[in-house]
């Protein structure tokens, strides 16, 4: 009996063992220390960051995808950074970015392949095409414009995050920086040194003593400050070694720069080079990726329970789960911590946030009724949401800095956060629905007390959801009259979360009339899943209002997919039961 | 027969249906007025949607539109008297529904909330440049025909017509002057041109207007477009005619004449309404993120003067934080002139405080609620118990 129960929690302590394992550092790359490098605080966005964060975040920009395969081996970001800050030629050589538009690939004289990566090399020849293309579509609005357009713009501007990258230690065509600090005072160095100033992405030079704290400087800043006669910043001479030790291939010399780098950040800005240890850290172990894999085990673990050993895999597959949730909560209060904010400040981490909810109903779900569906059902609600946050974080940094109005802690730790999980009920009661559908068509026989426990979940969680999106709604329009002068506007936002308010009160109005039973009930949580998808992302996709934060392309059809698939589980849900196999119902 | 009509209409009123019929015909008022933002602005949707009784759509074919769709208005009227009804009829007052019962008196108040913000509201703005003193509020939409006697330097004495009284063809005498206003022309928009070899002549025959061609324009239908409010006007004094003029919302020049030692200054302008006190702009702020144009905060110092009642005092307007005065919310809205110009939106509405007391009804109705079947469930939980 002992042994059987420890067997049930071995899955999820493996999980979380090799979870621990992700956080060990990993060894040098060709004996440079890569580690070290990617842990520099610089300023970028408005905030201080680790490089591995530019790095990172840039690549999944410009690539979707946080490595590069090149030459056989795979390119972590920090290496990639690496060669497009001082090795510009092989950087240019390495196919970064993804084109998938075949107007756009056809604009370069080039067929849609199943290569779908190019380097910057073989985009140049078409470059002054692509920003004629680019610039006569940014003077439309983004909802006016074609698909074409959207995507040679899209292009456009990786194309100048990809150069302004290049351009931010030193010019991408320079000699290096030991020669740009000998060549300080001669009339070409100005010109050069001024347009480095204009072109870098981040500031790397912390503050010097007597300086304000937030004065960072970009190499090219702190050249133009040595120019002027002033000893130049201790850092540009660290970075100079460094720079010219990676490009010739010699670790030692790099390596002693960066520890020099290091040393310097850790005397003037201590704080910066903490914070950036935690972010490095967080982003190694990417807790959402690895918990999205975690929940994917949970189900796979699920599903294999009602095929055999229930007993045992049952539990085994809920350890998977709680590993998976203390996962995603902690990746969760990590970005609560670095960024000093309530959690859901984005389209990104409302997605993660309306899975972490889900998540923990579903669990205590399953501690209430114990009968795998709440597993199912926050398994999947928790991938999901996890794989949507991944495809989200490609629109750039996921801890970017708040717009003026919306830089207000508490409502966003009040608002924000009720309305998002007046969305998780939703979806929660919606995936139900739809667990309950699929049991109903697919299971070998039907167990009435089942049954009658997704019934009562279902109801349950509606109630939960009117709850928190009325008051959320509610916290809202407070927020808006002490923000714009008006309780309500009818921004497509607020319409949205007034949609689901609406929604949950017909479910449950229908209910108490008896106008629906089961299935009515089941059938309705589904259709609230179209509801929060189409409020949650469809007004983003409308381009206006006050709210419309991220607009997004190819979201579009996955979200007309998605409501399709709603509208054909919404039929299976009210057919009877074994409805194809005549006879048997 | 009468009476169990009336029985059966009154049971109708407040049953469940209309209720549900009622919520999901708002629902899809919510969606189209949300899809017609794209074309009609958010203004113009919410009035063809939300606050009409009826949506009307011009049918091809007909010389007349026909009323499509019951409005915003008319389903919160029924869904207010369903909740009205059922209130009545079916909670009656019973200790077990008292939460559900607050919580939709609070409902009924949320919706006699968004009824007088669509009544009485009046959304104006106030905008100052740094340094500068500024005692009236602009309209968005509405127009005038401003006068501005500038002979004291040290006083400008402001008159003005608002623009529906500027039809072509009428004669407004302009109170506390000697002058008559005769209109000859008005343009709700129009669209002003430089006048070109062949074009005909211009209906003024003053000003820099006798070099410009104006077209009329179909009225501003989005948020984003602006009216050109333009008008060929003749002012008249004393028998003498100072010729026509032509004003308008789209020159910035301005043009004056002179009667009886008097310099009268005349633009098209947003209409003004002038207020007992008065703002003064000492510095506008507008803060970024380091390195970013991201913004972090907009905010407007600025000294309130108030003589009839004494007050003189500083105020800092600035994000999630307006300034409330005078039954009026001042905030910070929008900003231009290289940061030296600070735009406030005022918004005046009386109902302003119904959905805060609506939200404390149902907050508290909700706890009230959830106490109740709390306690009721404990009980319940404890005579099992016994039984057992």
């Amino acid at each position: 009996m002992k042994l059987s129960r420890l067997f049930t929690w071995l899955p999820g302590l493996l999980a979380l063992a090799v979870v621990l394992a992700t956080a060990l550092p990993p060894g040098r790359v060709r004996g440079f220390d890569m580690d070290k490098f990617g842990r520099l605080p610089v300023l970028e966005g408005g905030r201080i960051k680790p490089l591995d964060s530019v790095a990172r975040n840039a690549l999944l920009m410009i690539r979707s995808k946080q490595g590069v395969r090149f030459e056989g081996r795979e390119l972590g970001p920090d290496e990639w950074l690496l060669d497009v800050l001082f090795r510009p030629a092989t950087a240019d050589a390495q196919p970064v970015f993804v084109i998938n538009d075949p107007d756009v690939l056809g604009l370069m004289g080039l067929k849609q392949t199943a290569n779908r990566y190019f380097s910057f090399s073989a985009i140049v020849p078409h470059i002054q095409e692509i920003e004629n293309q680019a610039r006569a579509a940014q003077d439309l609005e983004s909802a006016q414009r074609s698909r074409f357009q959207r995507a040679v713009v899209n292009l456009f501007e990786r194309l100048v995050l990809y150069n302004q990258l290049e351009n931010s230690v030193q010019l991408g065509d320079s000699p290096g920086l030991y020669l740009e600090l000998q060549s300080i005072g001669t009339p070409q160095a100005a010109e050069r040194t001024k347009s480095l100033a204009g072109a870098a992405r981040f500031r790397i030079l912390p503050p010097l003593p007597g300086q304000s704290q937030d004065a960072w400087q970009n190499t090219g800043e702190g050249l133009l400050a040595a120019s002027g006669g002033a000893p130049p910043h201790p850092a540009l001479v660290s970075l100079a070694l460094a720079g010219a030790g990676y490009k010739a291939g010699q670790p030692d010399a790099f390596n002693q720069g960066v520890a020099e780098l290091q040393g310097l950040t850790a005397n003037l800005k201590p704080q910066a080079l903490r914070r950036a240890d935690s972010e490095f850290l967080f982003n190694r172990v990417q807790p959402f990726y690895l918990g999205m894999v975690i929940y994917v085990l949970a189900l796979l673990t699920l599903f294999a329970s009602w095929l055999w050993r229930r007993d045992l895999l049952q539990p085994a597959a809920f350890s998977l789960l709680a590993a998976g949730a203390l996962v995603h909560t902690v990746g969760l209060v990590s970005r609560i911590l670095l960024q000093g904010r309530p959690p859901v400040t984005n389209l990104y981490s409302s997605a993660v946030f309306v899975g972490w909810a889900a998540v923990i109903l579903g669990v205590i779900l399953e501690r209430m009724y114990r009968k795998g569906f709440g597993t199912a059902v926050a398994a999947s609600a928790g991938f999901a949401s996890l794989i949507i946050a991944h495809h989200l974080a490609m629109e750039g940094d996921t801890m970017e800095m708040m717009r003026a109005v919306l830089d207000s802690n508490f409502w966003l730790a009040t608002h924000v956060v009720t309305v998002t999980i007046g969305y998780s009920g939703t979806f929660l009661a919606g995936i139900i629905a739809i667990a309950y559908t699929l049991r109903k068509h697919l299971a070998p026989e039907l167990d009435p007390a089942t049954t009658r426990t997704l019934v009562d979940m279902t109801y349950g969680i509606v109630c939960f959801a009117l709850l928190f999106s009325f008051v959320g709604t509610v916290l809202g329009g407070i927020w808006a009259d002490q923000s714009w002068g008006r309780f309500w506007g009818w921004d497509p936002k607020e319409n949205g979360a007034l949609l689901i308010v609406l929604w949950n009160a017909v479910i449950l109005h229908c209910r108490w009339g008896d106008y629906i039973r089961e299935k009515g009930l089941m059938a309705c949580a589904i259709f609230g899943n179209i509801i929060t998808s189409l409020s949650w992302f469809g007004v983003n996709m409308l381009g206006i209002g006050l709210h419309s934060y991220g607009f997004m392309d190819q979201a579009f059809w996955v979200l007309a997919w998605f409501i399709a698939s709603q509208l054909v589980l919404i039929v299976l849900c009210l057919l009877p039961r074994r409805f194809w196999a005549p006879g048997t119902t | 027969m009468i009476k169990r009509f009336a029985l059966r209409s009154w049971n109708f009123l407040a049953s469940l249906q209309v209720t549900i019929v009622a919520l999901v015909l708002l629902m899809a008022l919510v969606v189209l007025c949300t899809l017609a933002q794209t074309e009609l602005g958010t203004l113009g949707a919410v009035n063809a949607y939300m606050r009409s009784f009826l949506v009307w759509r011009q049918v091809r074919g007909l010389p007349f539109p026909l009323p499509l769709f019951p409005g915003g208005a008319l389903v919160g009227l029924v869904l207010v008297a369903n909740l009205t009804a059922a209130l009545i009829k079916r909670f009656e007052f019973n200790r077990r529904k008292l939460g559900l019962w607050i919580v939709h008196a609070g409902l009924i108040l949320l919706f006699a909330g968004e009824f007088a913000t669509g009544a009485f509201q009046v959304d104006t703005r106030m905008a100052i440049e740094e340094g500068q003193t500024v005692n009236f509020l602009e309209s968005y939409r509405q127009m005038e025909l401003g006068l501005s006697d500038v002979t004291d330097p040290a006083h400008t004495e402001e008159y003005g017509l608002p623009d529906p009284l500027l039809r072509a063809g009428a004669a407004i005498r302009v109170p506390g002057t000697p002058l008559t206003i005769k209109v000859k022309q008005f343009y709700v928009n129009a669209q002003l041109a430089m006048r070109a070899a062949g074009d005909p002549p211009s209906m003024a025959n003053m000003g820099v207007g006798a070099n410009v061609k104006v077209t009329e324009a179909p009225p501003a239908a989005s948020d984003k477009e602006v009216n050109l409010t333009s008008a060929f006007i003749e002012p008249v004094a004393g028998g003498t005619s100072y010729g026509t003029w032509l004003v308008s919302s789209g020159m910035g020049a301005p043009q004056s004449f002179i009667h009886e030692g008097r310099t009268y200054v005349l633009s098209m302008r947003p209409r003004r309404y002038y207020l007992p006190y008065s703002v003064t702009l000492k510095k506008f702020s507008h803060d970024i993120y380091m390195g970013t144009d991201i913004p972090k905060n907009f905010s407007s110092l600025v000294h309130l003067s108030n003589p009839a009642r004494g007050e003189e005092r500083d105020v800092l307007i600035y994000m999630n934080q307006p300034l409330r005065y005078d039954g009026k919310a001042f905030y910070q809205a929008s900003y231009g002139k290289g940061d030296t110009l600070s735009i406030l939106q005022v918004v005046a509405n009386p109902g302003w405080l119904l959905p805060y007391i609506s939200c404390a009804l149902i907050t508290l109705g909700l706890l009230v609620h959830f106490c109740i079947t709390l306690f009721n469930a404990i009980r319940r939980r404890q005579l099992d118990g016994e039984t057992v």
